[in-house]
């Protein structure tokens, strides 16, 4: 059996002599046997019998690996990493994605040889504090990568299951028909006056019919309907459990400030005058005077007076240009056609 | 002699002709024409190889543009050597009618073990030594730290290749192995790495499949020959298995333990460089943050570790940061290593998808796929860079970097199996990852796209629908040739039962049946008693031939059985059988003849051949079919059956039949041949077992030999061997199996050649 060299470091027992045995190992990655951890930590927390660093007794595990360092290294991966999500989405180019990676993996590494640990731990914090936002975004999500892998296994249960179905039912058809033309035979031979050989001819001619064609419909149910995930349109279909249950909030900061510039209309005939000259140029002499009420509203003669001068100018010098118009005339006889035809 | 093949003068070394042969140039010429591949099935014996070679050199020099290059791949050194043989033969021909010398170069390449000439490396007995041996006197580094410092050694033979080799093309010429080393030793040079050298120009290329089919090798020896090039694969059929093989990846859990040691060298030698000389790791380091590509161009010696196929477009990314930095690289294997003993410690049998792996890898010690992709071509980087010359302690490591990029290129077409013990002795753990290619049509892919016209051939190809589907390739001809006999020289009888009216099978319910096994023992004495010098029996595994001899030997029939001939039995262990192979060659050749007991799919059924006395009866003892428990095979099946619509059985009876057709083939070996072929099993006489076996075969196959009793079978056999004891000569054969150029040219024989094209 492998592992059988494997040795409690504090009572020296050996996988060996001891089948039972099970290796755990802490944050520190120094493994200890169950019975030890008992003995040792009875009150909870210890200290470490090699490294002497204090430990809790909740936080010891079952050793996976053959050796504890990877143990600790994996723990330690998987805790950096949590933090460290960001996907190359995230990064405009490669390289920036890259050079990334490179100062996550330094980072685990020195947690795990305990390189300069107080600089390190410094820059987690600060990293922390940083991206906030992206973290707890991206812990929602799953990167391309998984999202296609769950894809891929996904389709492949579809196919097996699919796959299964179909040949059993294959199978028990073939039986069937098998067992309808044996008694049809018999019937045949019991109950028809034609000769015997040749009635056992025909069937032979018709089961070896029968064989020819089986092949070629199995051939052509071989080729399992992948059931489909998506919809035409692509969209997936059913919950997915990686698209995050609300939208993601924009990003503000990137955009550019608004900035107001007064529209400008082309109006296509003379400019009317503007709201605020109206009432200089008398133009209100015509007009009802707004009430308490309306003005109580906002609303002043003003507006309507306004709006009634530009509906009248606009569109005072347009001249459809020929061109045009026949363009318009043509493309209306072609419909004309088209409804004919 | 001089032929017209459909208007194309070829030069023909011998005198005469089979008229299969003539038929077989016609279609590989039409083949050649219409720029697609093809497959071809001719009986052993029939001058294949010959055939092949004069029609294509004739078709390179008539068409010089259109046709560049030969590349012919055979199975065995020995075998490569006889082709080499004939296309001597070949060129002298041309240079006699010619006048003159040809233009022509042909060369045989094999592996550094067969080709080095160094006095004390080429003493060595394993390749993978010799490999790795050569590597630490030829790397670029060795090299460089020779010029500073002499006391390094280095390889003369190469320094001189490198130094003059490369400038001075070999003269064109037929060169086998001995032949390159001879000149080799003549000029100083390397013939390997001259050999390796001379591909790009040669005209014709003798090598081993692998050199094609491994992606691994193929990257660095064949990638650039041209695509106006014709390849052909020579006894092909069982090239399925080696596109297979050349994919999958076997894990013990001793290579993992090995692969830990290395890590830790890995670990040191990283850690002292770092004290001593930084400045490699860091131009590594600079270069992987560049690409991986571009530096690696040129380094011809640096060839022992090289990547499995991957996708051209990933190698001209930049490597993921994640293993950038050697240490980073050399924790990241550590965690692949222990990932994989984790997963060997299963209690039962797993079995999973590529993709499935790939997730709990990344679950449980946090590897993506991307970085994993790049292991193999990340792993040879290092170790150039840290310059460790002796590359065999490695080997594990490297196994186990192709196994992680593979497995997480290829999603399709691949499973893993984890076996925690062997099926026959289940309380024994020994467990293995067995990372299996299910699909030969991957390995092979880049071959049939890349060059225009594919070759594949053998004398046993039957039934020939079976292999476009399972390689999934389009051939433009496929044709199975049948022997033209002057006489029939070969007798296949399907013997179905014994005196008693038992019926004979190798069946698995009547496998211990003590009936079967004394039929089986009585039919070998009798046939053993009629027929004269050598007689070999196959079997279908060496558990049933082991049970059978035992009970053989109870039952009195070994005892019976010496009194007629001597007695050899094939082993597993490849010593004990060649030792075996010459005394039985030996009692043959002195008249006291004897029986060889040996089994389909060994060493003996394949390549071996028993011509004339050697063989004079072949007996197959039941079907050979695999052993259909492993489940490795079971997921073949169920792959070929979900993406080819090819139905398990078929697959099971195909297999078996062509390798029954490879056992029966054994003793035929030419015209002037005859042998007797026993099938003893019931279940051959069925029409889906018979249909299988070749053409030439099923054409002696008379339906009155279909269902014999022992003494029934043994009666056929004394009459037909008196038959043919009488002297047969040249004339007899002239005109109807071997044909002269008039007798070819003459109308009747044109008229018959066109029937048997439109019947094919």
């Amino acid at each position: 059996m492998d592992g059988n060299d494997q040795t409690c470091p504090k009572c020296k027992t050996t996988k060996y002599r001891n089948p039972a045995m099970i290796l755990m190992v802490n944050a520190c990655g120094h493994a200890l046997c169950e019975s030890c951890v008992e003995l040792l930590f009875a009150k909870g927390s210890g200290a470490c019998p090699e490294c002497k660093c204090a430990l809790r007794r909740q936080n010891f595990r079952i050793q996976l690996f053959e050796d504890p360092a990877v143990d600790k290294e994996v723990d330690i991966r998987k805790r950096i990493l949590k933090e460290f999500n960001k996907r190359q989405e995230d990064f405009s180019t490669l390289r920036e994605y890259n050079d990334y990676l490179e100062e996550v993996e330094n980072i685990i590494f020195n947690l795990v040889f305990d390189v300069d640990s107080t600089n390190t731990n410094k820059m987690i914090d600060n990293y922390k504090k940083e991206n906030k936002d992206i973290t707890m975004k991206n812990r929602n999500r799953q990167s391309q990568e998984e999202i296609e892998l769950e894809e891929l296994l996904e389709a492949e249960k579809a196919q097996q299951s699919e796959k299964a179905n179909s040949y059993v039912n294959a199978e028990l058809e073939e039986k069937k028909q098998k067992h309808k033309a044996r008694e049809k035979l018999i019937d045949e031979l019991m109950f028809s006056d034609a000769d015997a050989k040749s009635i056992v001819a025909s069937h032979v001619q018709a089961t070896a019919a029968l064989a020819k064609e089986q092949p070629k419909a199995a051939a052509q149910a071989g080729g399992p309907v992948v059931k489909s995930s998506k919809f035409s349109s692509g969209i997936q279909i059913g919950l997915r459990q990686n698209t995050s249950s609300f939208l993601p909030i924009p990003k503000q900061q990137d955009l550019p400030l608004f900035h107001y510039s007064a529209p400008v209309f082309d109006y296509n005939g003379p400019s009317p005058p503007a709201i605020e000259v109206l009432g200089k140029l008398k133009y209100f002499a015509n007009i009802r005077a707004a009430n308490a009420t309306e003005r109580a509203g906002g609303y002043t003669e003003a507006l309507s007076c306004c709006r009634a001068l530009q509906e009248a100018m606009g569109g005072l010098f347009y001249i459809p240009q020929s061109g045009h118009k026949t363009a318009v005339a043509a493309s209306a006889e072609e419909t004309d056609d088209m409804e004919t035809a | 002699m001089k032929l017209n093949v459909d208007g194309l003068l070829v030069y023909f070394p011998y005198d005469y002709i089979y008229p299969e042969q003539f038929s077989y140039m016609l279609e590989l010429k039409h083949a050649l024409d219409a720029k697609g591949h093809c497959l071809l099935e001719m009986p052993s014996g029939t001058g294949k190889t010959t055939t092949l070679l004069s029609l294509i050199v004739a078709y390179m020099k008539a068409h010089p543009l259109d046709l560049t290059k030969l590349v012919y791949c055979s199975r065995t050194v020995p075998e490569i050597e006889k082709v080499m043989e004939e296309l001597r033969k070949l060129m002298n021909y041309y240079e006699k009618e010619m006048g003159m010398e040809q233009n022509i170069l042909g060369l045989a390449l094999s592996s550094r073990k067969n080709l080095c000439i160094h006095p004390s490396v080429s003493k060595e007995r394993e390749g993978k030594v010799v490999d790795g041996r050569c590597y630490g006197l030829t790397a670029s580094f060795v090299r460089a730290r020779h010029a500073g410092d002499d006391a390094v050694p280095v390889c003369n033979f190469y320094e001189g290749f490198d130094a003059h080799g490369k400038e001075f093309p070999l003269p064109p010429g037929v060169y086998n192995l001995d032949d390159l080393k001879e000149y080799g030793q003549a000029k100083g040079w390397c013939p390997y790495f001259l050999a390796r050298y001379t591909i790009t120009h040669a005209n014709i290329v003798v090598y081993s499949y692998h050199y094609l089919l491994d992606p691994k090798i193929a990257e660095v020896v064949s990638k650039e020959i041209s695509k106006t090039s014709v390849v052909v694969f020579d006894e092909a059929h069982n090239i399925d298995n080696v596109c297979i093989d050349s994919m999958s990846v076997k894990i013990t859990k001793r290579l993992l333990d090995k692969c830990s040691n290395s890590i830790q060298i890995l670990e040191t030698t990283i850690s002292n460089m770092k004290e001593n000389d930084n400045r490699r790791l860091e131009k590594e380091y600079q270069r992987l943050v560049e690409g991986l590509r571009d530096a690696n161009i040129a380094r011809e010696t640096d060839m022992a570790l090289v990547n499995p196929v991957l996708p051209s477009e990933i190698l001209e990314e930049a490597v993921p940061g994640t293993i950038r930095t050697a240490e980073h690289f050399v924790a990241f294997l550590k965690r692949v290593v222990e990932y994989i003993k984790t997963r060997l410690r299963v209690q039962h049998v797993v079995q999973e998808s590529p993709a499935g792996f790939l997730r709990d890898i990344h679950i449980k010690v946090c590897i993506d796929r991307k970085p994993l992709r790049f292991t193999a071509e990340r792993l040879s980087s290092l170790i150039r860079t840290l310059e460790i010359s002796d590359l065999t302690d490695f080997s594990p490591l490297v196994t186990v970097s192709h196994f992680a990029t593979l497995v997480s290129t290829y999603t399709k077409g691949f499973t893993i199996i984890i076996e925690p013990f062997e099926d026959r002795a289940p309380t024994v753990s020994n467990p293995i990852l067995y990372f299996s290619c299910l699909d030969s049509s991957i390995a092979i892919k880049p071959v049939f796209n890349r060059f225009q016209t594919v070759v594949i051939t053998s004398g046993t190809l039957s039934p020939l629908d079976m292999y476009p589907k399972i390689l999934d390739f389009h051939p433009v001809i496929m044709t199975s040739f049948t022997m033209t006999l002057a006489r029939p020289c070969i007798l296949p009888m399907i013997v179905s039962k014994g005196n008693d009216q038992v019926a004979m099978s190798s069946r698995y319910e009547t496998r211990e049946d003590t009936a079967v096994i004394r039929n089986y023992g009585n039919l070998l004495v009798e046939v053993a008693a009629a027929v004269p010098d050598g007689i070999v029996c196959f079997f279908t595994s060496y558990l049933y031939l082991e049970t059978i001899v035992s009970s053989w030997y109870d039952q009195g029939i070994i005892d019976q059985l010496q009194r007629h001939k001597l007695l050899f039995i094939e082993t597993q262990d490849a010593a004990e059988t060649s030792l075996a192979l010459i005394n039985y060659i030996k009692a043959c050749d002195n008249g006291r003849g004897a029986v060889l007991l040996s089994v389909a799919r060994g060493k003996v059924s394949e390549g071996i051949d028993f011509d004339h006395h050697l063989g004079r009866a072949v007996l197959m003892f039941g079907i050979p079919y695999v052993y259909t428990q492993s489940r490795i095979l079971r997921a073949r099946l169920e792959y070929l059956r979900d993406q080819f619509q090819i139905r398990e059985n078929d697959f099971l009876t195909f297999d078996a039949m062509r390798h029954a057709a490879q056992c029966l083939g054994r003793c035929m070996r030419g015209k002037t041949d005859y042998g007797i072929m026993i099938l003893a099993d019931k279940r051959f006489s069925r029409a889906d077992k018979r249909s299988k076996l070749p053409k030439w075969i099923q054409e002696h196959l008379k339906d009155t030999n279909c269902n014999l009793s022992t003494e029934e079978c043994v009666q056929i056999s004394k009459r037909w061997l008196r038959q043919m004891a009488q002297p047969f000569s040249r004339e007899d054969q002239l005109g109807i199996s071997l044909l002269t150029l008039e007798q070819l040219q003459s109308e009747e024989m044109q008229k018959k050649i066109q029937q048997r094209a439109q019947a094919a």
